[in-house]
């Protein structure tokens, strides 16, 4: 029993010390990207001195700012809140990282490259933790007392509750054809048959828009609009607390980035059967890391590259979307989903 | 709740552990010059009036009322989606290594019954989500 639960913890330092080393590459990635799209170079001074090229050590200064300035409590906060707010806002977003497969997962399998490998709601309860980000957004902009905090944790919760209709119904598609909640069930029918990206492609993209929404990234990024709201619920943080939000929104992003490849482009699989459910061993658990960790990365550079393309959003666009348009798409898609389903199943 | 959930509550603990320690260092760490003005609401450097938390729009509300109604429905769709095929079609395999749970799913002469009431259920959230629709609730002006 003691063995296993250190074997679980040196699984979860693993996954949590590669994710917030991969979130702060992202950010510096994010830069890059963002430096090339405005036709710039971007940072590419830290790290000269050692001969270290293109500023690689830019993160590790960055971080080390975070740490080192200075952390201001205004006088008018509710301090209980305003500190616990930046917790829950990290924590939901790590926390995530349980169910998420990052390899093959199975008994025959070397191992299970997965922290909690035998949970069978594996996708609700990413939706679950997911939602609790609600939280440290709503509680950072009331504790704040601020009025930018205020009116941006106000537009974040009512766009990101009603993005969560759309993402919960857009994967139940997905969950009826493979008639499992677990992301490895999933995946492996995907090994099977072909990839959920042909099978439910109108669920794939309410599923892309819900969750661009739901990691507030633009063009959803109406929490934050810098131009409008300086920080949006944000503007009273400083310091490490500023920087626990930001982790949280990137660690979001390669959650959603998985869910995303596992879902709807195969996971860990790739077309033909070169990669299936039935290779065991070291080589090919390898490969179907390396072919995941592909596709995450190509679909984070999709994000970034999406970022910095379209313009923000107006507020009332941006519920109408939700509402008016994504909801009953998602409620039409359910509804043929199920008749074809029926149909197709029913008569095997 | 078994083992299956251990996991999960080790990375819990891991995460508060991981959050505070960052909370702790930046504020070991970082210098601390209490001002006046530091201490104040941020406006743009304008001078702070009135309080910030106002009384807001009655939309948000409506919004998070329409969201309930929807959100709990949403969660009687997530097991009849698992449970709809998952009783023996080639598609569904066997429950996972270490669960409890035996096979499940709906027997095959429901299923097309079920099928039905999950229309007629889906038609209902249409017509709950009409009705907000006509009645403004999405309306922002």
């Amino acid at each position: 029993m003691l063995w296993v639960a250190i074997g679980i913890l040196l699984k979860i330092l693993v996954v949590v010390s590669i994710a917030l080393g991969t979130v702060a590459y992202l950010i510096y990635v994010e830069r890059k990207v963002a430096a090339y799209a405005q036709d710039r170079v971007g940072p590419n001074r830290a790290g000269k001195e050692l001969g270290i090229p293109f500023g690689l050590l830019q993160p590790l200064a960055d971080g080390a700012k975070m740490v080192l300035k200075e952390d201001v409590i205004p006088g008018y906060v509710s301090r209980p809140l305003y500190m616990l707010a930046p917790v829950i806002a990290i924590v939901a977003a790590m926390i995530g990282f349980a169910v998420v497969p990052f390899g093959p997962v199975g008994p025959n399998q070397i191992m299970n490259f997965q922290i909690a490998p035998n949970i069978n709601i594996g996708i609700l309860y990413v939706f679950a933790i997911g939602s609790l980000a609600v939280y440290g957004i709503i509680l950072a902009g009331w504790a704040s007392n601020n009025k930018y905090a205020f009116l941006g944790a106000l537009r974040s919760s009512a766009q990101l509750i009603s993005y969560e209709i759309p993402l919960g119904m857009s994967i139940l598609g997905m969950v009826l054809i493979a008639g499992s909640l677990d992301l490895n069930q999933i995946v492996n029918w995907q090994d099977r048959r072909v990839w959920g990206v042909v099978v439910q492609p109108i669920g794939f993209l309410l599923f892309l828009v819900s969750a661009f929404a739901e990691t507030n990234r633009l063009p959803f990024d109406l929490p934050e609009s810098e131009q409008e709201l300086v920080g949006g619920y944000h503007t009273e943080y400083s310091a490490m607390k500023f920087g626990m939000f930001f982790l949280g929104e990137y660690l979001h992003v390669i959650t959603v980035s998985y869910l995303t490849v596992l879902l709807f482009f195969g996971g860990w699989s790739l077309p033909f059967h070169l990669l299936n459910q039935n290779q065991i061993g070291f080589l090919s658990a390898v490969f179907k890391v390396m072919v995941l960790l592909f596709k995450v990365a190509l679909m984070i550079l999709f994000i970034m590259w999406v970022r910095w393309t379209l313009p923000r959003f107006r507020y009332d666009h941006l519920m109408d979307l939700a509402w008016k348009s994504l909801i009953p798409l998602s409620l039409v898609n359910l509804v043929a989903t199920a008749a074809i389903v029926q149909l197709i199943y029913s008569s095997r | 709740m078994s083992t299956e959930f251990t996991p999960i509550f080790l990375f819990l603990l891991v995460a508060v552990a991981i959050a505070l320690s960052m909370m702790i260092a930046s504020a070991v760490l970082g210098p601390h010059k209490r001002t006046k003005v530091k201490q104040m609401p941020y406006e743009s450097g304008m001078n702070p009036f009135g309080d910030a938390r106002q009384r807001f729009d009655v939309r948000y509300y409506l919004i998070a009322i329409v969201f309930l109604l929807f959100d709990v429905e949403l969660l009687f769709l997530y097991p009849w989606a698992v449970a709809q095929w998952s009783g023996g079609v080639p598609a569904a395999t066997s429950a996972p290594a270490g669960s409890t749970l035996g096979p499940v799913g709906i027997p095959a002469e429901f299923r097309s019954l079920v099928f039905w009431e999950i229309q007629f259920f889906i038609v209902i959230l249409a017509a709950a989500l009409a009705y907000a629709w006509k009645k403004g609730v999405f309306e922002w002006r």
